[in-house]
């Protein structure tokens, strides 16, 4: 029997900084084919800590699966009390199956619906309480709407601004260089008035909303429900809808075509600055080709896509920002989806639009 | 005895004004000392002073000997990483699982082995009383199974010095007599020492060894909880009998 027995001697402090050394070294004296039993000795120990408690248990395991064991000698006091510390083996979860590709396209499937019924249920909260407000029967809170304009709408002015007088100008540019080749310079001011009125305002506004603003409200409202923010007002019998989404909404409501409206504008002047330098075309004559240009239906047509666009910002902001999980990385994955959500469904419906004019209007 | 492992000498803390003025402090090698006072008193603001988040107004803290606010960024890491620390939210990260949560500072500050790491990790969730939820999001436990996910994380390096900041509030009492317990154990164990901040006098009658009480911008009383409880102070005494602070002129007359 005695040969079945090998004793390892351990000194020192058994502590973190050793216990891959330790691990290394037990495993190495348990590997022995004819060792049955290994003794550990520790009178020649000082501190023992949870990491070398844990290593012991650990071989331990290893060892009764061949039918070997451990054995502590010379323990002191303050050894035995760490060891007792040793829980009673738990069972471990089983861990669920991985789900198959079957299971994980169901799964998306699902979340795709229950997020559409979210975002249902948003809508029709928004309709009733809007209603509400509406009529008078309830008060959005006290000056959340001009504060939502001021900070959506005001500070966005001069970046909106900037970013439209570029675009008019380089489009004056790019008209400028391909029709002066036909003698057509003076068109620069059709073409410049035209874009800016039916895509390029209310598409730029939209970028921009979206960057500020849709990820502004998507990360708010995800933070306030980390926070238990969000439970707090329900709880309150407040309803978040209201306090919370409605004055986004209805900011976002005015301030899309109102940016929008003050885009085309610039943009136009930028596309004026370049003809009268480029093409030396006088104010007058760029101007009164573009009112003679544009007719009330192209008008409408880039007002109309901008209120729609604010409403695709709001709302991906509001709905994916309320559906954030509890932890800070899913915050910055509602984020993250709502500008490329917004972004997705902004140039599919700019299509939309794009189609239905030019067949409606016969110009195909 | 050694050297004290923590000492604040004349600390004031606070964020642009002083909220606790001439604390001196000094936390000895195994000792368990709990900072008690009234809500706003500046207990978790001297805590964050004494954890390194918050550099003091005046005076110094000195961890393991070396001053904490003196010593070059690279040092007072090392300093604070012979500490552990349980904060009042539970600080868990959102993102990983239980075993992931508690096994983060083995992983990011030792070379411990992952086999290793998965038993220390299994064995200290065990003593915590939550075996088997390695593989659990934080997000799905109960506030009270995070606090103690947390106190997990705080000791899986068996600290010297281990901060707490409301180590049973919120909990079940047999959850939080659990809690004391475990503490207790911890330090028989590992020789720990501990610096708790709580409200909960029947967790510091269990455990701590001594009580310094907080009360009017600096430290109004320090002993063992039958010393404070038993004092002259009617501001501690009324504290200690759960007077409410209306009828502190009437005990004040009895």
């Amino acid at each position: 029997m005695q040969s079945h027995e090998r004793t390892v001697q351990l000194s020192g402090d058994l502590v973190v900084p050793g216990a891959r050394a330790l691990y290394g070294e037990l495993r190495h004296a348990a590997r022995r084919r004819d060792v049955k039993t290994l003794v550990l000795d520790f009178a020649e120990v000082g501190r023992v800590d949870s990491s070398a408690v844990a290593v012991i248990a650990l071989v331990e395991r290893q060892l009764a699966r061949h039918g070997k064991r451990i054995e502590l000698a010379n323990l002191a006091d303050r050894h035995r009390a760490a060891f007792s510390l040793v829980p009673a083996p738990a069972e471990p979860d089983t861990p669920p199956p991985e789900p198959g590709v079957l299971e994980r396209l169901g799964d998306r499937v699902i979340a795709l619906g229950t997020s559409a019924r979210g975002l249902g249920r948003l809508l029709a909260e928004t309709g009733r309480v809007g209603f509400a407000v509406a009529t008078g029967r309830r008060r959005m809170p006290a000056g959340s709407l001009a504060s939502h304009v001021v900070i959506m709408g005001v500070d966005a002015i001069f970046v909106v601004g900037l970013l439209a007088f570029l675009l008019g100008m380089t489009l004056a540019f790019q008209g400028a260089v391909q029709l002066r080749r036909f003698g057509a310079g003076v068109f620069v001011a059709d073409m410049v008035g035209f874009s800016m009125v039916r895509e390029l305002g209310p598409l730029v506004t939209a970028v921009i909303l979206t960057g500020r603003t849709g990820a502004a409200i998507a990360s708010e409202l995800g933070t306030m429900k980390v926070g238990s923010e969000i439970d707090a007002l329900a709880a309150s019998g407040i309803s978040p809808v209201r306090f919370l989404v409605l004055p986004r909404l209805a900011a976002i409501t005015l301030v899309g075509p109102a940016l929008t409206l003050m885009a085309i504008f610039i943009g136009m002047l930028g596309g004026m600055l370049v003809s009268s330098l480029v093409l030396q075309l006088p104010a007058v004559t760029y101007w009164s080709h573009v009112v003679e240009r544009l007719e009330l239906s192209d008008w409408m047509h880039g007002i109309g896509k901008s209120f729609v666009f604010a409403w695709i910002i709001g709302l991906s902001g509001c709905h994916l920002g309320l559906r954030a999980n509890r932890d800070a990385s899913s915050v910055g994955a509602a984020t993250t989806r709502t500008v490329v959500v917004s972004i997705f469904f902004i140039i599919v419906v700019d299509a939309i639009f794009a189609t239905i004019a030019t067949f409606s209007a016969g110009r195909a | 005895m050694t050297a004290p492992l923590l000492e604040c000498h004349d600390v004031t803390v606070g964020y642009d004004t002083p909220i606790l003025e001439h604390v001196d402090l000094v936390v000895e090698p195994g000792e368990i000392v709990a900072l008690l006072g009234g809500s706003g008193c500046g207990k978790s603001t001297l805590l964050r002073t004494l954890t390194g988040l918050l550099p003091p107004l005046a005076g110094e803290v000195l961890l393991f000997g070396e001053s904490l606010y003196a010593v070059p960024p690279d040092a007072r890491d090392r300093l604070l990483r012979r500490t552990g620390c349980a904060f009042q939210q539970d600080a868990l990260f959102g993102s990983l699982t239980v075993c992931d949560n508690v096994a983060l500072p083995l992983r990011e500050l030792t070379d411990v082995p992952g086999a290793v790491v998965r038993e220390m990790v299994a064995m200290r969730l065990a003593q915590v009383g939550l075996p088997g939820t390695e593989k659990r999001m934080p997000a799905n436990l109960s506030g009270g199974q995070r606090k103690r996910v947390a106190l997990a994380r705080a000791t899986i390096l068996d600290p010297l010095l281990v901060f707490c900041d409301e180590p049973s509030a919120g909990l079940d009492p047999i959850v939080a007599a659990g809690i004391d317990e475990l503490l207790l154990q911890l330090r028989a164990a590992f020789g720990g020492t501990l610096v708790i901040v709580t409200h909960e006098l029947a967790s510091v009658r269990t455990i701590a060894d001594r009580v310094v009480m907080f009360a009017n911008g600096g430290i109004r009383a320090t002993g063992t909880i039958d010393e404070l409880m038993h004092s002259d102070d009617s501001e501690v005494f009324n504290f200690f009998h759960r007077v409410p602070e209306s009828e502190h002129a009437i005990a004040r007359h009895t």
